[in-house]
């Protein structure tokens, strides 16, 4: 796997006497120029967005939530009404530098509430009601050119659906110690085995295909991993060591254009104030850390982030000391470019919907637009009908 | 007349699907889909029966084979002894905690080994098979079942003995299933707080499939299922400790038997799909399964699950038929199934991705090997993602191209060897731990508390199980090769063992590494490199 610059040029200088060569370099030239990255920091379980950015001042919200409901000097004020959870220091500290936005009211229309319904939504970016198979950033992906390196990595046990496109162009890898090769003459055969040699079985091919990228992106991980000493110190916790990865892939700049990390556990049916606040705390500190790591490498500026979830939490408490599936939630963006600052009205407590549920102001799908077209210079409509009107992400104009 | 007419078109279409003929492939695709492999003699064996006798033959043996032994640590009256009572010192709950906890880990293992054990060398691995299929559609998950060995050892055991049997029997078991109770809130959902999330999965994932159904069906069920909860078996009494009300469930139940209580039950009027009555839980089953799209849902899950060629959706059709006309037998399904020219059509075979333990059992299947599983083979299906009772959501295991990753295909390869040399495939750490607790702001605090948690993680990894040993001895491998001959071993392990001819990249590959090893060690390499091969990840 060389990295997108090298590849660029040497593709370029490859293509320059063939026919069809104007055509050809126009669309990689859009596809490559750019060396941006998206870093998406998935919360499964549906974060209940309540408590993460809290009304903390408004009488329905403590009526609401007697007992869960966050008051108290703990809370970090980040507008004249709203505050970030108690555990969310760094975050806060993030936001008053300028360095974190803050998206609120996030959702979309006839929201689903079962989880992996719903987390598809988001993954896909369809309606409601519409099943689609490939994902927001699988879709983009397939516009770039074949790449020998894979052009998107989901760190985590299964494919990421967000990623899934005509062909396979992502990696997922819970850790890279798992994609070590096998020693000798065993590691030498598997090799060559590994050659593709297409044969029209889809099912072979595919595997042929993923067997010689994880070989080559084994050989490309650890050379990330022993040149890029982190320059932050991440917590041994599994999102910040996932981000301080991510943070090492960038640095030895590796293919992926998109990367996909998970924070599990965020179903808080009950006893939700304990696991809610150390799940936060864990958010907090990763990308608090992965900020100051890339603004010490100097990557800031390359690297936009976005917090999802499949949806918020019910606006009242439920009999458990927790809360039941949702809909509109909060998303966080971060990174050099990200426009700061809260984006969006405050939750309105006073008109839910029929299922006693906030409701959405703003489409995610308004953010994905936004992303693709400020962020990476292509086409809103990957992601989103016409009609929804991309929202502004990043601070700057498109490269 | 216009009825006659399409009648008439439809007998003089061709059929969509080629048939192919019954021979040693075709068992061989047979056992592969269906048995979870087997050897090249069994295919033969096979083969020279017909078609229908030979499918007959797999189902009765599935029918007929005795009751899997229980383990000896499952009760038959259950009593829960991991309480936590309000008078309780926190001292004696935490070791209560402990070695409950320990303990079901331990039965876990214990129930996966034996699993994987009976589906290799059991009386019927077909029948392991459909239970394993149910058990992907009817998911209920360890995760979310805290020490919940004996709940789902009993399921376990009612899964396999409705496997084959009528799916509205089937369909109550479940509904009744403690496992299930648990996972999907069944258990205390009651008449002022109906909990929708079972009757959002019997309808989406169980029974009729996304659009076959509203919002307000569900409600009505959830409502309709209300006044179940799991209680002490009859006869025993109960503690007269209280537990405090924020107690979790499964350390304030008192047993495992599903108990009826009218007055948390809502005995209201209920609309489900456009009736209404004040339906009960039997009502709501007749509902569910007389449903028109209930036949084509099963029949499109047990296609998708053994794999067939059926681009006009005719196969499905006719075993939804088969569903409705027969009140829901699975069995006569399956055998439609088995014996339809899209199963057997060349386009089914050798295109598909083996689940984890479909590979695991396979290659212990392949070499003849019957049982005997060590207890690190389920832990080495969990790190290839199929982590038996405990599939990664509710709509329960992948399938085909997902069970195959960058990592999961680099770990697929060391398979072979952990067969053949032992050791264990888990050995590779994810990144980094689960925070689990809420740390302190206090940098010398905080240092303590992950030091103390990076101690205990090194604690319980140093206290896990000696590497395995192999599973199969070098008498046996040197039998299946046959000779010293590197060429003549690479093609007889190879035809052995894959079920599409290999590529002539892998068969080099691996001709030349046995040319280079000393003769002694020539099998146990070929099925090392075979197993690892692009091919055999397929069945």
């Amino acid at each position: 796997m060389r990295t997108r610059r090298s590849f660029n040029a040497a593709t370029l200088a490859a293509m320059a006497g063939t026919k069809g060569f104007l055509e050809t370099a126009a669309i990689s030239a859009a596809a490559l120029e750019t060396d941006r990255v998206l870093v998406l920091v998935q919360l499964s379980g549906g974060n209940d967005g309540l408590n993460t950015v809290i009304l903390h001042l408004d009488p329905i919200y403590h009526k609401a939530r007697p007992g869960i409901g966050i008051r108290g000097r703990g809370v970090h004020p980040i507008s004249e009404t709203l505050a970030l959870h108690p555990e969310m220091t760094e975050m806060a500290a993030m936001v008053k530098d300028g360095a974190l936005g803050v998206f609120t009211n996030v959702g979309y229309p006839k929201p689903n509430r079962s989880h992996f319904r719903s987390m598809d939504i988001w993954e896909t970016a369809s309606d409601s009601d519409r099943i689609e198979k490939s994902g927001w950033l699988g879709r983009y992906l397939d516009s770039h050119q074949e790449s020998t390196g894979p052009l998107a990595v989901r760190i985590g046990n299964n494919p990421a659906l967000s990623f899934a496109g005509k062909s396979v162009k992502a990696a997922t890898f819970a850790s890279p110690e798992m994609l070590a090769s096998r020693p000798g003459i065993e590691g030498a055969a598997i090799a060559s085995m590994s050659r593709p040699q297409l044969t029209g079985n889809a099912a072979l091919d595919s595997v042929q295909k993923t067997a010689s990228d994880a070989i080559n992106l084994s050989r490309e991980l650890r050379r990330a991993t022993t040149d890029n000493a982190p320059k932050a110190e991440y917590p041994p916790f599994s999102l910040c060591q996932s981000l301080r990865l991510v943070a090492q892939m960038i640095s030895a700049g590796l293919s992926p254009r998109a990367y996909l990390v998970t924070l599990g556990g965020f179903d808080t049916h009950a006893a939700q104030a304990n696991k809610h606040a150390y799940l936060l705390q864990e958010l907090s500190q990763a990308i608090w850390h992965f900020h100051a790591d890339l603004k010490a490498g100097g990557l800031l500026d390359r690297v936009l982030g976005l917090t999802f979830s499949e949806f918020g939490r019910r606006v009242a408490e439920n009999k458990n000391a927790g809360t039941d599936h949702g809909a509109a939630s909060v998303a966080f963006t971060f990174g050099g470019a990200a426009k700061p600052g809260v984006h969006g009205s405050d939750p309105d407590l006073a008109n839910l919907d029929d299922q006693g549920d906030l409701v959405f102001k703003t489409d995610f799908r308004s953010i994905y637009a936004g992303i693709l077209s400020d962020w990476f210079g292509a086409d809103p409509s990957i992601a989103s009908d016409p009609g929804i009107r991309p929202v502004t992400v990043t601070r700057g104009k498109p490269r | 007349m216009a009825q006659v007419f399409s009648l008439l078109l439809a007998l003089a279409a061709p059929p969509s699907v080629n048939s192919a003929p019954w021979d040693e492939a075709a068992a061989r695709h047979l056992l592969s889909r269906a048995c979870l492999g087997g050897t090249p003699e069994q295919a033969r064996a096979m083969a020279a029966m017909p078609l229908n006798q030979a499918v007959d033959r797999l189902l009765a043996e599935a029918s007929e084979a005795p009751a899997a032994q229980r383990p000896p640590w499952a009760r038959e009256v259950w009593v829960n002894k991991l309480r936590r009572y309000s008078d309780m010192p926190r001292e004696e709950y935490l070791v209560t905690f402990r070695r409950a906890s320990s303990r079901c880990d331990r039965e876990m293992v214990d129930l996966k080994t034996a699993w994987m054990s009976h589906m290799c060398g059991g009386p019927s691995p077909l029948l392991e098979n459909k239970t394993l299929f149910w058990h992907g559609h009817f998911t209920t998950a360890t995760s979310k079942l805290f020490a919940a060995s004996q709940a789902q050892e009993q399921q376990l055991a009612t899964w396999r003995g409705h496997a084959l049997g009528n799916f509205r029997q089937f369909l109550a078991a479940v509904t009744l299933d403690p496992a299930m109770m648990i996972y999907l809130d069944m258990e205390g959902s009651e008449r002022t707080n109906p909990n929708e999330n079972y009757a959002r999965e019997l309808l989406e994932l169980f029974s009729l499939g996304v659009g076959n159904y509203t919002e307000s069906d569900i409600r009505g069920i959830a409502r309709a299922l209300t006044g179940y909860s799991l209680d002490a078996p009859r006869g025993v009494p109960k503690p007269d400790r209280p537990t405090s009300p924020s107690t979790a469930r499964s350390m304030a139940r008192d047993g495992l038997v599903p108990t009826f209580d009218p007055a948390s039950h809502d005995d209201g009027a209920k609309a489900i799909f456009g009736k209404t009555g004040t339906f009960k839980l039997d009502d709501v089953l007749d509902l569910v399964v007389s449903h028109p799209a209930c036949g084509d849902h099963i029949a499109a899950r047990l296609s998708d699950h053994f794999g067939a060629h059926d681009p006009r959706g005719e196969l499905r059709r006719r075993m939804a038929d088969i569903f409705r006309k027969t009140s829901g037998e699975i069995k006569p399904m399956v055998r439609e199934l088995f014996i339809s020219r899209e199963f057997l059509a060349p386009e089914s075979r050798g295109n598909r991705v083996k689940s984890p333990v479909r590979l695991i059992v396979g290659a212990c299947r392949d070499l003849g090997i019957m049982g005997g599983m060590p207890a690190s083979f389920p832990s080495a299906s969990a790190i290839l993602g199929q982590d038996l009772f405990n599939p990664p959501t509710v709509k329960g295991w992948p399938q085909g191209d997902e069970w195959i990753t960058a990592t999961t295909l680099s770990l697929r390869q060391r398979l072979g060897s952990v067969i053949v040399d032992g050791g264990d495939l888990g050995d590779a750490k994810p990144l980094g731990r689960v925070r689990g607790t809420l740390v302190p702001r206090e940098p010398a605090e905080a240092r303590k508390l992950i030091d103390r948690l990076l101690a205990i993680d090194r604690e319980k990894a140093a206290l896990s199980d000696p590497p395995s040993k192999p599973i199969v001895d070098k008498a046996s491998l040197g039998k299946i090769a046959g000779n010293d001959d590197a060429r003549e071993i690479t093609d007889r392990i190879l035809s052995r063992m894959l079920v599409i001819p290999p590529r002539q990249a892998t068969r080099e590959a691996i001709a030349r590494a046995l040319e280079t090893c000393p003769a002694a060690d020539r099998p146990s390499l070929a099925v090392t490199l075979v197993i690892a091969s692009p091919e055999y990840q397929l069945e």
